[in-house]
């Protein structure tokens, strides 16, 4: 630290003015109205903006798409993010260049990993469809069909989204130290033991930020719903965000995208929380 | 002996298991690449049945890709996420490093209640802010204009915190060692501070830029005449004016999957690092 005289302690708070007030302005304050707007009707407090949202069947389908779609793809993108993870630290050779790769995919916008899948998983022209041909099965609807177009999305973002998780996750494991494996060799653990009872209690840091930004963005997600199904076919992708994003700029009501914003927030919050304990029920035992 | 075959046993299983992946990964890439390069009357003649010509163009052309900038003025879109993007870089750097300088150097009244907000920005999803940040932007007149995408983005606690945990690293008897010399704070800061936190400018650049260059939600709010239509929505615009001109599809989303790829690769080092080192350590 240094220290400054008294006639210059004002120098500290010229410097962060700036980025202080940008953040007030452009994110503290956008959350703040986000909690009024659904609460204050009229300038009264009140629940009506709720109590009309659950009386309204789009929004419980909505509510069920986002469940289901995370339910599946949080795990499943943590998974396999941590087996990439377990894999490019194995000390195989050109192993840099495999763990770059898989990094590709993050570096692209998910914009365009949409438009890409998009045309591959084109019913009628897409190369899915084709590849699918060679194993004699019949030609699908991906994005088309009401029962396949949330799984398609969920490849579609697990594709984007697991080398980012992964470069994580491998960064937890380079800082563990190599002598533990070592005396667990000696000790006769095997593979499964070891992964189980030393690698993942060690990175359990590591791993519960994975849980929980990986949860908040997958929560949140919404291009692949803008981009590609618009939230079809018969609303069968229609996840909370693209609702409230549908309400504040098709329908015009703030109030109920508001209302819909705060639900997906207090979900976040009740999501990390139960993955925060879970973790710590682990540390434990 | 045994060991050993087990041991080779083990390797190849992993070789195998990270080529699926590679194959997995790089499909779209690839399949994207050899689409773009492809004529549209060809585009679809190979798709079925599956042979070597599904992937491999019979006639090479980048006509597509000239047709992007001749025929549909991609130029543009181009041009104005650079511009975007570049002035979020520089003004990102200074706001953040400036005020990151202030709490990793100062003691001062109410430092841990501001940090503990900042810190707090940074865990609110952009996507939940963007639409009440609509009516703030709107309410400085933000709206269609490139000001509207570059000032609410400037300010990061994400960006913030790296450079305080840089700063705090550097040893405080280099500072002082300037002191006594007789240098002022500026002089420290410009002199001393910057010279040392290269690594971190170019991560907090590069991290900067990956989120303007990609972002998608924002601009299509913000965003909404086509002369300042950033790249990601151009591309979407794409989608839907042109839905038959595949080909110039495919070559649009790699172009502009390829600038930050190109800007990647050799930063690659300090980009792992940066976003590695974000607080989170096993």
């Amino acid at each position: 630290m240094i220290h400054l005289s008294n006639k210059r302690k004002w120098i500290p708070y010229l410097l962060i003015i700036p980025s202080f007030s940008l953040i007030c302005i452009f994110k503290l304050y956008p959350i703040f109205t986000t909690l009024v707007e659904s609460f204050i009707v009229d300038s009264q407090f009140t629940f009506s903006v709720f109590s009309e949202l659950f009386k309204d069947d789009a929004f419980w389908n909505s509510l069920g798409v986002t469940l289901k779609l995370n339910v599946v793809m949080i795990p499943l993108q943590i998974i396999i993010s941590f087996g990439m993870a377990l894999l490019v630290n194995s000390a195989v050779k050109v192993i840099g260049v495999f763990r770059t790769i898989f990094y590709l995919p993050v570096t692209i916008s998910l914009t365009v990993a949409c438009l890409l899948w998009n045309m591959m998983l084109n019913p009628n022209s897409g190369v899915i469809n084709s590849l699918l041909g060679i194993f004699n099965i019949p030609m699908q609807g991906f994005f088309t069909d009401k029962n396949q177009a949330l799984w398609c999305i969920i490849i579609v973002a697990t594709w984007k989204g697991v080398g980012y998780w992964m470069m994580f996750l491998l960064a937890g494991l380079k800082n563990i130290d190599a002598e533990i494996y070592e005396s667990a060799k000696i000790d006769g653990a095997g593979w499964l033991k070891t992964t189980f009872q030393i690698t993942l209690p060690l990175i359990k840091k590591v791993l519960l930020f994975v849980f929980i930004a990986n949860t908040t963005s997958n929560l949140l997600l919404f291009i692949p719903m803008q981009v590609i199904t618009g939230g079809g076919p018969q609303g069968s992708t229609n996840v909370l965000m693209y609702e409230a994003y549908k309400s504040a700029f098709k329908y015009g009501d703030r109030a109920r995208s508001s209302a819909i914003v705060t639900i997906l927030l207090i979900l976040i919050v009740a999501a990390c929380a139960v993955q925060a304990l879970m973790l710590r029920e682990k540390e434990k035992s | 002996m045994n060991r050993k075959i087990k041991k080779n046993v083990m390797t190849c299983c992993i070789y195998i298991l990270l080529v699926i992946i590679l194959i997995i990964t790089l499909f779209p890439l690839f399949w994207g690449i050899s689409a773009s390069l492809r004529d549209n009357s060809e585009l679809f003649q190979y798709v079925t049945p599956f042979s070597l010509n599904t992937f491999v163009p019979l006639k090479m052309t980048i006509e597509s890709y000239i047709g992007l900038f001749t025929d549909y003025n991609f130029l543009q879109p181009i041009l104005n996420t650079l511009y975007v993007t570049i002035m979020s870089i520089v003004l990102g750097c200074v706001v953040n490093s400036v005020a990151a300088f202030a709490f990793a150097m100062f003691d001062f009244k109410f430092k841990n209640v501001i940090f503990m907000l900042i810190l707090l920005s940074f865990m609110i999803p952009f996507e939940a802010i963007a639409l009440p940040l609509y009516q703030v932007a709107d309410g400085f007149g933000m709206v269609d204009t490139h000001a509207g995408m570059i000032v609410p983005c400037i300010a990061s606690g994400l960006v913030l915190f790296l450079f305080v945990q840089f700063f705090k690293d550097i040893p405080p008897s280099l500072l002082e060692a300037g002191r006594i010399d007789g240098a002022n704070l500026a002089q420290v800061f410009f002199r001393i501070m910057i010279p040392l936190s290269k690594p971190i400018f170019i991560t907090a650049g590069l991290m900067i830029f990956m989120d303007q260059w990609n972002s998608y939600l924002w601009p299509l709010l913000i965003a909404r005449s086509k002369d300042i239509r950033t790249i990601q929505i151009s591309l979407t615009a794409f989608q839907t004016e042109h839905a038959t001109d595949w080909s110039s599809l495919y070559a649009a989303s790699i172009l502009s999957a390829l600038i930050p790829l190109a800007l990647f690769f050799p930063f690659q080092k300090y980009f792992v690092q940066g976003i590695t080192s974000s607080g989170v350590k096993g």
